[in-house]
């Protein structure tokens, strides 16, 4: 007796506020039945592979056949797998190779592009906004083009002042240097246009009574610009080192991950992994690592960055 | 902020991994069944006709193939699809062009998929064992019984799994030595082709050939980038040997002796700077080999039959009469002058809906001496199908060559192609750590036995080959 008692009495008000959030919701249902579809989709497209993939981590798959379990083996022969822990380092590389210059120039250039006295500042801003939403393939393509070591047009401008052809695509640091020329060509217009929308918060009366001060226009940038525009450069600076690692189509068009794998990305490989060599398994466990490697990353960055913000 | 940016992630991470499971637009099917055309032959006679052999009996609907640039252009000008036309007036056949590279990613997509695969594709040897052991393809063995003694033998190596076959050959990949007449003569060295075949007999006698060139002409010998290799040069030479990425036990021999010698042979010409750096299929290569000849154009090419088609096809058409033909160079002297790169195959895919013509088709073209030999004096891809070698198109002279009658060397190679272990089933894996280990010892980085056994030992644990 005492034992049924015992359970009413848990479980009765449990149900009875089940009951209650499913007649707040029964009163909404409405508006919930016209959300739906995203989450339906959502659920299809975006739930599922997520708890598929995890469990294929620990699987050996081609795609078709049989699925074997295999365990951890996976993530074992990860943790072995040189390749791998390269592309890691090569994003921490890229990173520090582009990111720095690439945010430090969308500020600029937006603080400029943001004064009105410039002459034509919105065919300026167009200009630089352009490259963003150029077709990746063809600026690859161009890229290379430009860049071949024998016939590419920068080498024979080189060649004008004497400089010997440079190995762009040819060499490792070549083409870690070649690649992150074609990341900020392609992304700083979308950062500066990032860097304009926060520049439009900071009133202008604060740069203004800093110039009247005695401050010139750098310092005024450096002291006054740069410490208001903080969380914004977090922002930009925190979606460039996702985008780092996961950078896919600017490395398949110019350098295919090479010279020696110097610029392999996690996503290339396990694009390779999974396309190339039909190991879905492999690749899954490789996503999966990735995932936690990059999450624990993010999580450092807010937290170091994000109490000095405030 | 925080929520949604993992949300994102775990959407890329999942869409990535899930794309597998896309499936792929393609031209309807259903529309030719449909728009299938009364033939003169009344319906009775249809039954009858099922009984007859191949030959006689009248399939209908589409065939859709996937296929490149070159090999659409050999059906096309050779006018073997007019001719299967005539046999086969029912059948329509489509022809969808893509890059190999593009099949390779669509083609298993679709075979994993289950849907969106054409009803035949066109496949190279490297990219086949690893396609055959995906699954997904149609049994062709009863189908290709007839014709397993007809063929260059050792193009059933990368068509069998567990003794079934899952591929119809269409063309071999003869390795031949392509070289510029001009530039030889230039360089004050024989430039007929049994003297230039016996002047390159190994690669230590090609060694001072090269050196003689590049003194004399300054042309370099042949391109092999170092930084981006990917090994197929390396691979022609491994194969001429009879060697590979694995032996016939199916162990790893990426770092056995016979390798890293031959990977030190490649490395002796980088070291005296007697190779051009440009990458093959790019700009660069395409220009030096259509230089003329006071522009130091490259001297030798050590390639495929197939290469001669595309070298006066579109590549260097500029350059008729310039080039010969001489036999490769054997890492010893005494050993097989022969190896095979690349040659392709057609796989039908289980999901086709219209296998019965696709087989009809197939076997028109490569089963089909006639066939074979208008697609070769259209296209250079030498026929898998030895009977064709009779014919007299294989001994006249060729233009392009001076006047050289070629293909009677093209077919004396592929008659000695040796057994190796180059292509199977991980393939793209293997080629994918051997090339970094080219590129790391051709860039100065490693050492050849310290890259290829690096090599070796990923291969191992990858794999898990022994």
């Amino acid at each position: 007796m005492a034992k049924t008692n015992i359970i009413k009495r848990l479980y009765f008000p449990l149900t009875t506020k089940i009951r209650q959030k499913w007649q707040e919701i029964y009163k909404v249902r409405w508006p919930y039945l016209f959300i739906s579809p995203f989450y339906i989709l959502f659920l299809i497209f975006g739930i599922y592979p997520i708890l598929f993939s995890f469990y294929l981590s620990f699987t050996e798959w081609k795609g078709l056949g049989p699925i074997k379990f295999v365990g951890l083996r996976n993530f074992e022969l990860l943790f072995r797998d040189k390749v791998f822990w390269q592309s890691m380092t090569n994003g921490v590389i890229l990173f520090f190779m582009y990111v720095p210059i690439m945010t430090f120039l969308a500020l600029v250039l937006a603080v400029i592009l943001n004064s009105k006295r410039v002459r034509g500042f919105r065919f300026f801003r167009t200009l630089l906004f352009i490259p963003y939403i150029m077709n990746i393939v063809a600026a690859g393509f161009t890229f290379r083009l430009l860049l071949n070591q024998k016939y590419g047009l920068v080498n024979a401008l080189l060649g004008i002042f004497n400089i010997p052809p440079v190995p762009w695509l040819e060499s490792v640091w070549g083409g870690r240097i070649s690649l992150s020329l074609l990341v900020i060509w392609a992304w700083l217009g979308y950062n500066m246009v990032i860097m304009l929308a926060g520049l439009q918060t900071i009133p202008g009366e604060l740069t203004e009574a800093a110039l009247i001060d005695g401050a010139s226009s750098v310092q005024a940038f450096f002291y006054v610009t740069v410490p208001l525009m903080r969380p914004v450069i977090l922002f930009s600076v925190v979606l460039s080192t996702m985008g780092s690692f996961n950078l896919f189509s600017e490395i398949y068009n110019l350098t295919g991950g090479g010279p020696i794998n110097a610029t392999i990305t996690p996503v290339i490989l396990i694009f390779e992994q999974a396309f190339g060599n039909f190991r879905l398994g492999y690749a899954s466990a490789m996503s999966y690592l990735y995932f936690l490697i990059l999450f624990v990353l993010t999580l450092l960055q807010f937290r170091y960055f994000g109490r000095q913000v405030d | 902020m925080f929520r949604f940016k993992t949300l994102m992630f775990l959407l890329l991470t999942a869409s990535i991994v899930l794309s597998a499971c896309g499936g792929q637009a393609t031209p309807p099917p259903a529309e030719a069944t449909e728009a299938q055309p009364v033939t003169e032959a009344p319906a009775t006679e249809a039954p009858a006709a099922t009984e007859a052999p191949a030959e006689t009996s009248q399939l209908s609907g589409t065939v859709t193939i996937w296929m490149w640039k070159a090999a659409h252009d050999a059906l096309t000008n050779s006018g073997v699809l007019d001719e299967f036309k005539k046999v086969q007036p029912d059948v329509t056949v489509e022809i969808v062009e893509y890059n190999p590279a593009d099949v390779y990613q669509k083609l298993p997509l679709a075979l994993q998929a289950g849907t969106g695969a054409p009803d035949i594709s066109l496949v190279e040897n490297s990219h086949l064992a690893q396609i055959v052991a995906l699954g997904g393809l149609t049994d062709m063995t009863e189908w290709v019984t007839p014709y397993l003694d007809k063929m260059n033998a050792y193009k059933w190596a990368d068509a069998e799994l567990d003794g079934r076959y899952y591929a119809m050959p269409w063309d071999s990949g003869p390795v031949v030595f392509y070289y510029r007449r001009d530039v030889f003569e230039a360089a004050g060295l024989p430039s007929d082709p049994d003297a230039v075949s016996e002047a390159v007999a190994t690669w230590d006698d090609y060694f001072n050939v090269c050196q003689t060139i590049m003194e004399e002409t300054g042309s370099a010998c042949f391109s092999n980038n170092k930084a981006n290799n990917y090994g197929r040069l390396y691979e022609m030479m491994l194969w001429q040997q009879g060697l590979g990425y694995y032996n016939e036990a199916g162990e790893v021999t990426v770092d056995s002796p016979e390798n890293i010698a031959t990977l030190e042979m490649m490395k002796r010409f980088w070291d005296a700077n007697l190779t051009s750096d440009q990458l093959e299929w790019t700009d660069g290569w395409y220009a030096e080999l259509a230089a003329e000849t006071d522009a130091t154009p490259i001297a030798t090419l050590i390639e495929a039959a197939w290469m001669g088609a595309f070298l006066k096809g579109w590549i260097a058409p500029g350059t008729e009469g310039k080039w010969g033909v001489a036999l490769m160079p054997a890492m010893e002297a005494g050993q097989v002058r022969a190896a095979n790169d690349g040659g392709s195959a057609f796989v039908i895919p289980d999901q086709s809906e219209n296998k019965e013509a696709a087989w009809a088709l197939t076997e028109f073209l490569f089963g089909r001496v006639d066939s074979q030999v208008a697609m070769f004096k259209a296209s250079d891809f030498l026929p898998s199908l030895e009977a064709a070698y009779d014919d007299p198109v294989f001994s006249e002279p060729d233009p392009f060559f001076a006047d050289q009658p070629v293909r009677p060397i093209y077919v004396d190679v592929v008659k000695v192609v040796p057994i190796a272990y180059v292509y199977g089933p991980h393939y793209p894996e293997m080629n994918g750590f051997v090339a970094t280990a080219i590129q790391k010892v051709a860039t100065g980085e490693a050492s050849v036995a310290d890259a290829l056994k690096e090599a070796a030992d990923a291969i191992r644990a990858q794999t898990g080959m022994p």
